[in-house]
């Protein structure tokens, strides 16, 4: 019967189809993922140890992701070209968590499996440090996240009342929520002289964090808070949103949440009528975001943890390493906090080797840890050591805002509290 | 001031390029009984091929008025390109194959095209600034309209005339009716089916296309994301309004993006509902209405009975 | 196995772009043309350009990249090294006000060339701040200065009763800038003034206090 060898040809083409497409798609996203070590590989005699590196490497966060895995990789090579651990080698492998729990959790897991593996740095998203903070605990495997401002990471949940470390293997660099959220709130209401704030969320840990600490102040302050929102973070249609900021009367708008949504956020509130500011955090501290809002984002403002980087010597050096590094992406918000991060497991890894000899230990991982609560050196972004939440000792925090299409720092605070 | 009127037009607005896009999937539903999940992909194509006219081909600095005709020229091109490609060696040597081959297949396009563009197009692995439409925005009363919405105001019911006069008057239009209501029978009247399943494709992403332009026009950006989300909200719409019907497809499109916007703007002043509202949640009442209609409906708004199909 | 990120063309791919994209017609569509005579002449001018961006990148990576003299040192911004730390409530001295309050700060500059306390205020509307000493004054480098404010309610309408992380706002000068920086005091300067305030304005909290 023709028509049954028809058939089969059709369903043989069908295969070949499905398997082509199928692997088309497979090689394309693998293309996002393929190893890069960042040839930080320079001396071959001695141990080699490994820097873990968790980050979103793709999607729409990936200029903050890339910015932190190529500093991290920067400390890294600097660590080899000085010999800072004598008979170490430190090698960086970046995975891709692509700002998802799920995937952080997995990357976690499999940096706790790699024997050579004697810290992380990261995540970027307090969200997925969540799904990560057990795994590296239970294998006492030190993390140091350059980015995570969440205050519960460290404190615990009742951080309001009572703190409480919860992980001992986690610290970070930035300055947490508890501080930032405030400090936008303080300057909003007392040198911007706004007392009418719109307040906006994406609902992840992070977001809807910060939107309640600043609520919270604002209220405080005197300020009122005409309307809140929750926007999803997968739409780009925020029309609705922008339209209930113009009723509101709002003289300001409050954004906890990420530059992506933020940008078109700011440019669909202006184009609604509303010509107010939008306030976010770190998150949205971003040139993407100004490229996402628009001309009309002049004024807007973003609190970001640390000073300028103009004010600090250690920085500039930093700036200048990186750009001859030739690294291809932008070091971003966080590049300073993760090459911090970094050479808190670098000077870790040295006490530890220099206490047992000039060897690694066998309990190198909790030996680590223990090191890293106790390391104090001056960094790119000032002193870094850690408390006894492991939070940083060092809190500073900057207003910036757009002018003439770039972040210019505006006012700059320090917690000496 | 009474945002009311305000947020239906935004409501419409945002329906309306639902119901272009959906459009896409009735057709072809209606012709060949597949859903082309890679619509949505399509759709992005489109809006890719708008933006490549305007960057690379236009001298820098062309007019918008000039430029946006061309635009949409390139973006019909590159989306009828890709969906009758996809049609003649994706979906036609599968059309006998068990339903289930093609449907995957679909999926499969679809994620091949995002990568596709995410690796090739230059930049496409962030957002990328879609030229705008200068001029201030137009009040009317209370409701303010944005340049870039002008444009889907004037096109989304257009398209949809165009549509209907090709449908119900030209010959092809009838061919692809006859088609529709029976393919063994329109083929035994001398109807070329293989044609017309061409030309469902076709037309399907020339209003996809145009649906891409209006979406860099609205939101100043597009990626290689924008057409999963949307592609399976105009999905959405062209069930509730019935799918296999395209006056159905601009209805519930229309429908759904109402009650998206009004669902943001107003559940949450409902006492006690407080967190339920926001547009986190306008998804799960965009759905929970989709639910009603199919239970009282399950053909959909304007949707016939399909039992006889197989 | 670990990311990199995105799959981007090259950076000569750009600049091709630049060099080839003028005349439009025919590129996105070939026809049944001599297209491989095409191609092959288009290919070389792609390498031709390719390779005379390689020449300029490689010169301006050595130009980039060359030895340059170390920049002069100088001091570090001012912000960067003053620490002020909140001592906590202090009497009221004798000429201050009634519905007053008044605390110690110790400003330390921990390195760097002497600084200048040129002004300490503080962002509220309805307060008035004076300290002692008063600024402009010095500091002695490693050395902690106790310097106590005296805050004044001068309208309890706009008063922060209940702030979290109240600043003090000082500036600073060195050889290098000067700088306005914000102290965040931390929660026990933000309980003792929310405390203060209230005692101040409870007895008639809508008008003015006594001056």
């Amino acid at each position: 019967m023709p028509g049954k060898g028809l058939l089969i040809v059709r369903q043989r083409s069908l295969i070949a189809i499905t398997a082509a497409l199928a692997a088309g798609a497979l090689t394309l996203t693998a293309c996002g993922s393929r190893d890069d070590d960042g040839g930080s590989d320079s001396g071959s005699d001695g141990k080699t140890v490994v820097i873990g590196v968790d980050a979103p490497l793709t999607g729409d966060l990936s200029a903050l992701g890339l910015g932190i895995k190529n500093s991290v990789d920067l400390a890294a090579k600097t660590a080899n070209k000085e010999k800072t651990v004598e008979g170490i080698t430190f090698k960086v492998e970046a995975l891709d968590d692509q700002a998802q729990p799920s995937s952080g959790q997995q990357n976690a897991v499999k940096f706790v499996a790699d024997k050579d593996v004697v810290g992380a740095v990261g995540p970027l998203n307090s969200s997925v440090a969540e799904s990560m903070q057990k795994v590296f605990d239970d294998a006492k495997l030190v993390q140091v996240s350059p980015a995570n401002t969440g205050p519960t990471l460290t404190q615990g949940t009742d951080w309001q009342n009572k703190k409480v470390r919860t992980y001992k293997s986690y610290f970070r660099t930035a300055t947490t929520d508890a501080i930032q959220g405030p400090f936008a709130a303080q300057y909003v209401y007392n040198d911007a002289k706004k007392k009418k704030v719109f307040v906006i969320d994406d609902k992840k840990t992070y977001g809807a964090g910060l939107a309640a600490t600043f609520t919270g102040e604002f209220k405080k302050l005197g300020g009122k808070v005409v309307g809140t929102q929750h926007i999803d973070p997968d739409s780009k249609d925020f029309s609705a949103v922008a339209t209930q900021v113009k009723s509101s009367g709002a003289d300001v708008v409050y954004y906890g949440g990420e530059y992506p949504q933020a940008g078109p956020l700011s440019k669909q509130i202006k184009a609604a009528g509303s010509k107010i500011p939008v306030v976010g955090g770190d998150g949205i501290f971003d040139p993407t975001f100004i490229q996402l809002a628009g001309k009309d984002s002049t004024g807007d403002l973003a609190t970001s943890v640390g000073a300028p980087v103009e004010d600090l010597p250690s920085a500039k050096e930093f700036v200048a390493n990186y750009k001859a590094a030739g690294y291809k992406e932008d070091f971003a918000a966080y590049g300073g906090y993760s090459y911090d991060s970094a050479w808190a497991i670098i000077e870790a890894v040295k006490k530890v080797v220099e206490d047992n000899d000039g060897k690694l230990p066998d309990d190198a991982r909790a030996k680590i840890t223990e090191a890293v609560q106790g390391v104090s050196f001056d960094g790119v972004t000032g002193k870094v050591s850690f408390d006894e939440f492991g939070d940083t000792t060092n809190k500073q925090l900057t207003v910036y805002s757009v002018e003439g299409g770039a972040w210019k720092p505006v006012k700059s605070g320090t917690y000496t509290g | 001031m009474n945002e009311l009127p305000q947020q239906l037009v935004n409501g419409l607005l945002l329906g309306s390029m639902y119901g272009l896009v959906a459009i896409g999937y009735t057709m072809v539903y209606g012709i060949v009984q597949l859903i082309n999940f890679a619509h949505g992909e399509i759709f992005m194509t489109g809006a890719f091929g708008a933006l490549t006219v305007y960057l690379y081909i236009l001298p820098d600095g062309t007019s918008m008025w000039l430029a946006l005709p061309l635009m949409l020229v390139g973006a019909v091109m590159v989306s009828v390109t890709v969906a009758v490609g996809a049609e003649r060696f994706a979906y036609r040597p599968l059309r006998t194959a068990p339903r289930l081959a093609p449907l995957i297949t679909a999926i499969g396009l679809s994620l091949a095209l995002q990568q596709a563009v995410w690796a090739w197009y230059p930049e496409a692995d962030s957002p990328i600034t879609f030229p705008e439409i200068d001029g201030g925005p137009f009040e009317i009363g209370s409701v303010t309209i944005q340049t870039g919405d002008v444009f889907l105001l004037i096109a989304a019911p257009i398209s949809m005339a165009i549509l209907a006069y090709f449908v119900m008057k030209t010959r092809t239009g009838r061919g692809m009716q006859a088609t529709a209501q029976d393919p063994d029978t329109a083929k035994l009247m001398g109807i070329n089916t293989d044609r017309i399943i061409v030309v469902a494709f076709a037309l399907g992403a020339a209003f996809a296309a145009v649906g891409g332009v209006a979406y860099g026009l609205k939101y100043g950006e597009i990626n290689f994301r924008m057409g999963f989300i949307l592609g399976l909200k105009a999905f959405t719409a062209a069930v509730l309004g019935g799918i296999g019907n395209i006056y159905g497809a601009m209805i519930g499109g229309l429908v759904l993006g109402l009650a998206e916007t009004l669902a943001t703007a107003y559940i949450a002043d409902v006492p006690g509902m407080e967190q339920l509202g926001g547009q986190t949640w306008a998804n799960v009442w965009a759905f929970v209405l989709l639910i009603l209609v199919l239970l009282f409906r399950p053909q959909g708004l304007l949707g016939e009975r399909v039992a006889d199909r197989a | 196995m670990s990311g990199v990120g995105p799959v981007e063309p090259g950076e000569g791919t750009r600049a091709w772009d630049d060099v080839e994209a003028p005349p439009p017609t025919g590129h996105g569509l070939p026809r049944g043309h001599p297209a491989a005579l095409y191609y092959a002449r288009h290919r070389r001018a792609v390498l031709a350009s390719a390779a005379a961006t390689a020449v300029l990148a490689g010169g301006g990576y050595l130009y980039a990249t060359r030895p340059q003299p170390p920049p002069p040192a100088v001091g570090p911004f001012p912000s960067q090294v003053v620490d002020v730390t909140y001592l906590g409530e202090e009497g009221s001295p004798r000429r201050a006000p009634k519905g007053s309050f008044t605390f110690a700060v110790r400003v330390t500059a921990l390195s760097g060339p002497t600084i200048t306390v040129v002004e300490i205020s503080q962002p509220y509307a309805g307060l008035n701040l004076t300290s002692v000493p008063k600024p402009p004054f010095r500091t002695r480098t490693g050395f902690g200065h106790k310097i106590v404010v005296t805050m004044n309610v001068t309208e309890c309408a706009n008063t922060p009763r209940n702030a979290g992380l109240p600043f003090l706002d000082v500036t600073l000068r060195n050889t290098r800038a000067i700088e306005d920086h914000s102290y965040i005091l931390g929660e026990r300067y933000a309980h003792d003034l929310s405390e203060a305030l209230q005692v101040a304005c409870s007895n008639d909290p809508s008008s003015l206090a006594k001056r």
